[in-house]
């Protein structure tokens, strides 16, 4: 996974709490995955309970381009 | 969930033919948009004289010109002498006087220039050609293979240029004049006052040999214009005039020379020759009736620009005239059917006429409109069935809609029999998006049934299931027809009254008696209490009657009955476009159905349209129109006005409550969210876009509640939860205030995302 490319990162915003756990974000490797296909990612997670958080932006832009794109393979 | 509702995957590949390639090629014949114009297909040097006319019609006299040059080295001559088997087969000759397409010819001749410009750079060719005797045709050949870059000896009695020119044709010697440059300008080596009989005999070192008609010694092949020794002579069967015949002979001889240099038969792999058939459609009712222009002497630049533009540019677009569908695409049927079946073809690769294959509103416009009966609705309907058999159609294009179709059937279903009815004759069936759009409406229509139809009506909300049949799932189809059948049996198999065409012709292919509430209400009369129109309208006729005329009329029949003065246009009855709602477009592409219901508006978007589909009231109302469904008028209630999706949910499963509360009366229990949401128009109208439902929003706050697993931004105190519903993952920003939420946004994404 260490040379694995990762198609996007998005650094932890130092406001991000998990609300949870009650402990900050932190930048962490997630992957995406649709259709059987994989994208590792860095987003942040939240280090103890895994929670990864896809902001809007992310979900509404590159996410749903790619989503496209894989629908019509 | 059930498997249906199983993501497909990339990697995962199954093949099955969409057609065969002889249906294939039987479906696209019936498109004739591509056949050539009828002058065209006259002329046996190929002229496109439609595209001629076009240019000289836009004052374009030089590209006129080129497309003259291209057929014939001397354009000048043809325009005297041709015979013009165009005019005889221009259309406009149905209306009054043909186009007067040689005096246009003559016209650009004279007032154009020769062109400066070479044209595209050749290649010098080694094989000589030695061409003999004195007439248009081997003056022809000879200048059409030396412009072809071939070293060409011309051996003729004549003097000189001008005596030549004036031995090959009778045309006035002015004309003639007009030639002259052109003949000059040519890389041809002439061996003036020669003979070329003698010459004939003792040719020797040329590759190809060319003779005129009176050096011919034995009979050549109709075709080639070959004889034995492969001599190239004019054919003896004459078919045009002299100027004509000559020039049309000199083409394939070219050809048949070109064969012969290359070591072919000329026989083999020639291009179509000389006058050809088309089907192509014309539609002359809407063509203005416009006088010939008189030639007197040669038309003047201005003359001859408007004898041009009495050109009717013959195509054939009846389809696209009232599809914005195809119009939007951009593709004859023809082209659209061999993209989508290549598309279906695909094993590895973008499936790029996805989006044009689920963009058809499969209403059947094209069918009735297109001469030949082009049926586009029923490929695009196979193509989907196709893709989605072989797992190639994304859940995603159509599950919203499929979902829908579920909850009707399932959440906000109903199925009852009159009250005091052990077995009813009928049952009313008013169609999802009846039951969506005007709750109170089904409901006053159901009371009315029960009151005035004899022999008891059971009542049954849902959906027909075309859902299914339109995102191309034929076994869920199947299996929500199993679940309708199972349904009506235990209502006593009644006959059915629908509230929707689309549902009435659905039905009727599975069960034996569909009738119309149309139908009943033609016979039985209005009600009391119906609205009085008093006022023009304009009846949108729903695509699902198409072909059904018992079905249009009745609806007249209503709207007389209302008052309406009906107005009939170009677009009523089986000529009808889709609101946008047929074949799920307005989920795929909205832009697309968007076009279509303002298609439906294009007569006259003041006018006030009576529909008898909710979905094209609903439509309809959503382009500004004033369109109302005539059971409104009919009860006098009204509709929820432009309903976004959540609130069609809502008002199903409220007329659902009400009914059974009011009717039945069973006791309903209602569930009692423990939480209060503010969700603002803004986030409203952003949820519609993004097809979030209330519902989906509700779930995720309510998953909150359970594990607080959401993102806290300290900054402004929002809270971000997560929640998957089946193949979605709904996020919900929002602030807490104890049970109270306020919601600031909602987005979604269908991809999965987890830590690695």
């Amino acid at each position: 996974m260490a040379n694995e490319k990762t198609y996007y990162t998005l650094e932890a915003d130092s406001h991000l709490k998990c609300a949870h756990c009650g402990i900050p974000l932190v930048k962490g490797n997630a992957v995406f995955e649709y259709l059987d296909n994989a994208f590792p990612v860095e987003l942040p997670v939240c280090p103890q309970c895994g929670f990864v958080y896809v902001p809007e932006e992310l979900a509404m832009g590159r996410v749903l381009s790619v989503e496209k794109v894989l629908e019509d393979k | 969930m059930s498997d249906h509702f199983k993501e497909r995957s990339t990697r995962d590949y199954h093949q099955k033919q969409l057609f065969s390639k002889e249906e294939l090629e039987q479906r696209e014949s019936l498109c004739t948009y591509e056949d050539p114009p009828f002058c065209n297909a006259a002329c046996p040097l190929k002229l496109d004289v439609k595209a001629m006319l076009l240019a000289v019609s836009e004052g374009d006299f030089g590209k006129a010109r080129s497309l003259l040059e291209y057929i014939t080295p001397f354009p000048e001559i043809l325009s005297y002498g041709c015979d013009a088997p165009c005019r005889s087969r221009c259309r406009r000759r149905e209306l009054e006087e043909s186009v007067n397409i040689p005096a246009v010819e003559r016209a650009v001749m004279y007032h154009s220039d020769v062109p400066k410009a070479k044209g595209l750079l050749k290649f010098r060719k080694k094989q000589k050609i030695g061409v003999f005797g004195t007439e248009l045709f081997t003056l022809a050949f000879a200048a059409d293979m030396a412009s072809k870059k071939y070293p060409v000896t011309f051996y003729t009695e004549a003097h000189d240029e001008t005596d030549l020119l004036k031995r090959c044709s009778d045309l006035p010697e002015e004309v003639l004049k007009r030639q002259l440059p052109k003949l000059k300008q040519s890389e041809l080596k002439i061996c003036f006052d020669s003979d070329p009989a003698s010459a004939l005999a003792e040719a020797g070192g040329f590759d190809i040999l060319c003779g005129a008609s009176s050096l011919k010694t034995e009979e050549t092949d109709p075709v080639t214009l070959c004889d034995s020794a492969q001599r190239i002579f004019p054919a003896g069967e004459k078919q045009y005039g002299a100027v004509l015949q000559a020039l049309f002979d000199a083409r394939r001889a070219a050809v048949s020379a070109e064969r012969i240099i290359q070591h072919l038969d000329p026989r083999n792999s020639r291009p179509p020759e000389g006058e050809t058939e088309s089907d192509l459609f014309t539609n002359l009712n809407y063509i203005p009736i416009e006088e010939a222009v008189a030639e007197n002497g040669i038309y003047s630049r201005e003359e001859c620009i408007r004898e041009a533009s009495r050109c009717i540019q013959c195509e054939c677009a009846e389809c696209f005239r009232g599809c914005s569908y195809l119009r939007a695409f951009k593709r004859c049927p023809r082209i659209l059917t061999r993209e989508i079946y290549n598309n279906t073809g695909i094993i590895m690769g973008d499936h790029m006429m996805n989006k044009a294959l689920n963009s058809c509103a499969l209403c059947g416009q094209c069918t009735v409109t297109c001469p030949n009966g082009y049926d586009m609705a029923e490929i695009c309907r196979m193509a989907r069935e196709n893709m989605v058999e072989t797992q190639k159609m994304s859940l995603a294009v159509h599950e919203f809609a499929l979902l829908d179709m579920l909850f009707s059937n399932q959440e906000g279903f109903l199925a009852g029999k009159q009250p005091g009815y052990e077995k009813c004759r009928y049952v009313y069936f008013p169609g999802c998006q009846a039951d969506a759009i005007a709750p109170d409406t089904v409901y006053r229509t159901y009371e009315d049934l029960m009151k005035r139809q004899e022999g008891g009506v059971a009542l049954m909300l849902g959906c027909c299931s075309v859902i299914a049949r339109w995102a191309g799932r034929k076994e869920l189809y199947e299996e929500q027809i199993a679940f309708l059948k199972d349904q009506m049996h235990e209502l006593g198999d009644p006959v059915i009254i629908s509230g929707c065409p689309t549902c009435s012709k659905t039905l009727q292919e599975h069960f034996p008696e569909v009738i119309g509430l149309w139908d009943v209400l033609a016979e039985k009369g209005l009600p009391e209490g119906h609205a009085v129109l008093q006022k023009e309208v304009i009846i949108h006729d729903a695509c699902g009657a198409r072909n059904d005329e018992k079905t249009q009329n009745a609806v007249r029949d209503i709207v007389r009955q209302l008052g309406g003065d009906i107005k009939e246009t170009e677009y009523s009855g089986n000529r009808t476009s889709c609101c946008g709602y047929g074949g799920l477009v307005s989920y795929v592409n909205r832009e697309a159905a968007d076009d279509m219901a303002q298609e439906c508006l294009k007569t006259d978007s003041e006018a006030s349209y009576v529909t008898y589909c909710m979905a094209c009231r609903d439509r309809l109302r959503r382009q500004g129109a004033d369109a109302v469904h005539y059971s409104e008028l009919v009860y006098g209630t009204g509709a929820d006005d432009m309903p976004d999706l959540s609130a069609k949910r809502r008002n199903r499963l409220k007329l659902k409550q009400t009914l059974l509360k009011e009717i039945w009366k069973e006791e309903i229990m209602e569930e009692k969210v423990p939480f209060t949401c503010e969700i603002s128009d803004e986030v409203k109208q952003k949820m519609e876009d993004r097809m979030i439902l209330e519902s989906d929003l509700l779930q995720t706050i309510a998953a909150y509640r359970k594990d607080r697993r959401a993102v806290l931004n300290e900054a402004d105190h929002t809270l971000t939860a997560m929640h998957r519903i089946g193949n979605v993952s709904f996020w919900v920003r929002f602030l807490e205030q104890d049970d109270h939420y306020t919601i600031l946004s909602a987005y979604s994404h269908r991809m999965q995302v987890r830590v690695r």
